[in-house]
């Protein structure tokens, strides 16, 4: 481990460098994506803006979010595939969206697409749990078990409404950027919740970094294992429902933004954390700015959650045959 | 796109292209007219409404989930619909004939091998539909039905037709209610049923292209700049709370000319974008939406003569 001085200048400075190139990015996003010199009159040119902002903002809190949940539950569980698409959280809180939606009302969506998410860790978490231990192989499968059945429910619920509505939730599965209609208050609320996720995982990063060490070598140093998974897996699935709320189920930014970060920065989360938080919002944002030149190019629309998960595959069979393998290996 | 199927199979079938294009041969045989029991299986809610309209409502036996209007043709037994056929109820039923609008061939297949005479129909355009109503008369030993039901028809467009002669065509935008997480609604393009009925109704499509049902988002709908939307808002977007909803979800783009002027108009009639008997009151209350001094000026209801049987004999 690269041993640097850890000062609170230092980290300070950090975060304002990333959040400057988050803004550069944010703003190439908008102006890029918008076209903003294409309008014939300024009227349009706001209207363009004002889309765009809202995009790159939604882009931006559900990128974060997914990228602090992401790295959350790879430290915790002390495994490189966790991620919230693939532990079948973010198939979770899309059910308990679904079944509100269709069933409750739109208002009560949020709610009931966290409690989907926080059920799915929940499940998980037991099943995997042997002895006080988590086994990796049993919690990976046990997270693509309970996605495979997330989807066979959804399918079985959508197989049964109304062709529109079936319509709709086939669009809404597939991770979209935006609505039609503003929700600014909506990106706020998950804006805050992820910007309020970063910090606490920030609080709780020498955790992290213990527990990667080892569980009982973090509880022979005094953190108390069991309270911070609890604390974590509530914070990190509150944060993969609200971006699921927002955006539908965007799959692989979990898995791709934190371990890039992880390839630059080495495993400290201490950088990790906030690291996370723009790089994640960057990614999505970039993301969402190729779906958007694609369209703008005369192409059918791109939903973006499609666009990363096509990403993500390639990358997840890389993990599983480097670095699954070395962590395997040690244990 | 997917979805824009799901919906289009729901609105009356305005997706769909028949199959193998027999519609315009001379049927061979006509069952109603041999004295053999006419039995009739729609499997297109337009079709059903058509086959109501043109009196062989009691000759309906079988229908597919969607094809509830008229009312009375909710009591005939459903079949499932082209995606999901129930063959088991259909032989049940003992169809002698079979209409449909469907691009999947498998399905007349099916029906034909079960001993059904099946006859694919389209839709997608004005003369299409009208066309159908004809080949309806044809297989159904009717076609003096089908030829009252064309008049009737035609009158009613050419009515409106005339209201707004010497009009301006305002650019007109129709479009579906925005879906709940996407940024996208679906609007007609050229070359769809609502494309002619705006015509009809003295407007100017503002979707420029030849397309079937585009999905576009906000940013082009800024580009488009029409002068009147109109949002067909139906089931459950029908409820007044949900319509201003999304209605309301335009102010967001002052820029749009219909916005400014208070032109974005949510109409809850289904019957807008189904192409059978009650196109007369489509191009009406879209003739009333668009040209608002045309309503109240009252006496829509002009018996013309037949305008539209030149274009319609131009099929290829």
């Amino acid at each position: 481990m690269r041993v640097r001085p850890f000062t609170s200048r230092g980290y300070l400075v950090s975060l304002l460098v990333g959040l400057g190139a988050w803004g550069v990015v944010a703003a190439v996003a908008v102006g890029i994506g918008g076209r903003l010199w294409a309008w014939e009159s300024a009227a349009q040119m706001r209207d363009a803006l004002n889309l765009r902002l809202e995009a790159v903002l939604t882009a931006s809190v559900v990128g974060a979010a997914l990228a602090l949940a992401g790295l959350a539950f790879q430290a915790l569980l002390r495994n490189p595939l966790a991620e919230p698409y693939i532990l079948g959280v973010s198939g979770g809180a899309g059910l308990g969206f679904i079944l509100s939606y269709l069933f409750l009302s739109i208002f009560w969506a949020p709610l009931l697409g966290f409690a989907g998410a926080l059920a799915t860790v929940a499940i998980v978490y037991t099943v995997a749990q042997r002895r006080g231990r988590i086994e990796p192989y049993t919690l990976l499968l046990s997270g693509v078990i309970l996605n495979a059945f997330y989807g066979a429910a959804i399918m079985l619920l959508t197989a049964l409404v109304s062709p529109a509505k079936r319509g709709d939730i086939a669009v809404w599965m597939m991770g979209n950027i935006g609505a039609f209609g503003p929700q600014w208050e909506l990106v706020g609320v998950v804006g805050a919740m992820a910007v309020g996720a970063a910090a606490l995982f920030a609080v709780l990063a020498k955790g992290f970094n213990l527990v990667a060490v080892g569980e009982d070598a973090a509880g022979a140093m005094g953190v108390n294992v069991g309270r911070l998974r609890i604390v974590t897996f509530a914070a990190a699935s509150l944060v993969t429902g609200a971006s699921v709320t927002l955006a539908g189920p965007i799959g692989f930014v979990g898995l791709i933004c934190p371990h890039l970060l992880r390839m630059v920065l080495g495993p400290d989360h201490r950088r990790l954390v906030p690291a996370a938080l723009f790089f994640g919002a960057a990614f999505l944002v970039l993301a969402d700015l190729a779906a958007c030149l694609w369209e703008g190019a005369g192409n059918r629309a791109l939903p973006v959650g499609v666009l990363t998960a096509m990403c993500g595959g390639p990358f997840f069979i890389y993990l599983l045959r480097t670095r699954w393998r070395r962590t395997a290996e040690i244990q | 796109m997917r979805v824009s199927v799901f919906h289009l199979v729901l609105l009356a079938g305005l997706a769909a292209i028949g199959a193998t294009g027999c519609t315009d041969a001379a049927p061979s045989a006509t069952p109603g007219a041999e004295g053999k029991p006419l039995r009739i299986l729609s499997l297109t809610p337009n079709v059903t409404e058509i086959l109501f309209a043109m009196g062989l409502g009691d000759r309906v036996v079988g229908r597919s989930n969607y094809c509830t209007y008229p009312p009375e043709a909710a009591s005939v037994p459903a079949v499932g619909d082209t995606l999901q056929l129930n063959l088991q109820e259909v032989i049940r039923l003992q169809p002698t004939i079979a209409f449909l609008i469907t691009r999947r061939t498998e399905v007349p297949r099916r029906l034909e091998g079960l001993g059904v005479r099946t006859v694919p129909l389209e839709s997608d355009r004005m003369d299409q539909m009208l066309q159908a109503i004809r080949t309806i008369g044809l297989e159904t030993g009717r076609a003096d039905a089908a030829q009252a039901l064309l008049a009737r028809l035609r009158a009613d467009l050419e009515a409106v037709r005339g209201r707004v002669a010497g009009l301006p065509r305002a650019k007109v935008l129709f479009a579906f209610p925005m879906t709940v997480g996407s940024a996208r609604i679906m609007v007609a393009g050229r070359g769809t049923f609502v494309d002619d009925l705006l015509g009809v109704a003295g407007a100017e499509n503002a979707y420029p292209e030849a397309a079937d049902w585009p999905s576009i988002g906000p940013q082009q709908v800024v580009a488009l700049a029409p002068q009147v939307v109109i949002i067909n808002a139906t089931g459950e977007d029908a409820p007044p709370d949900r319509a201003e909803a999304i209605r309301r979800a335009w102010d967001s783009l002052p820029s749009v000319p219909a916005v400014a002027a208070g032109r974005v108009h949510v109409l809850t009639e289904a019957y807008l974008t189904i192409p059978g008997p009650r196109i007369g009151q489509a191009a009406r209350l879209l003739a009333e939406t668009i040209h608002p001094d045309v309503k109240g000026s009252g006496a829509l209801r002009l018996k013309a003569p037949d305008p539209l049987a030149a274009p319609q004999e131009r099929k290829p």
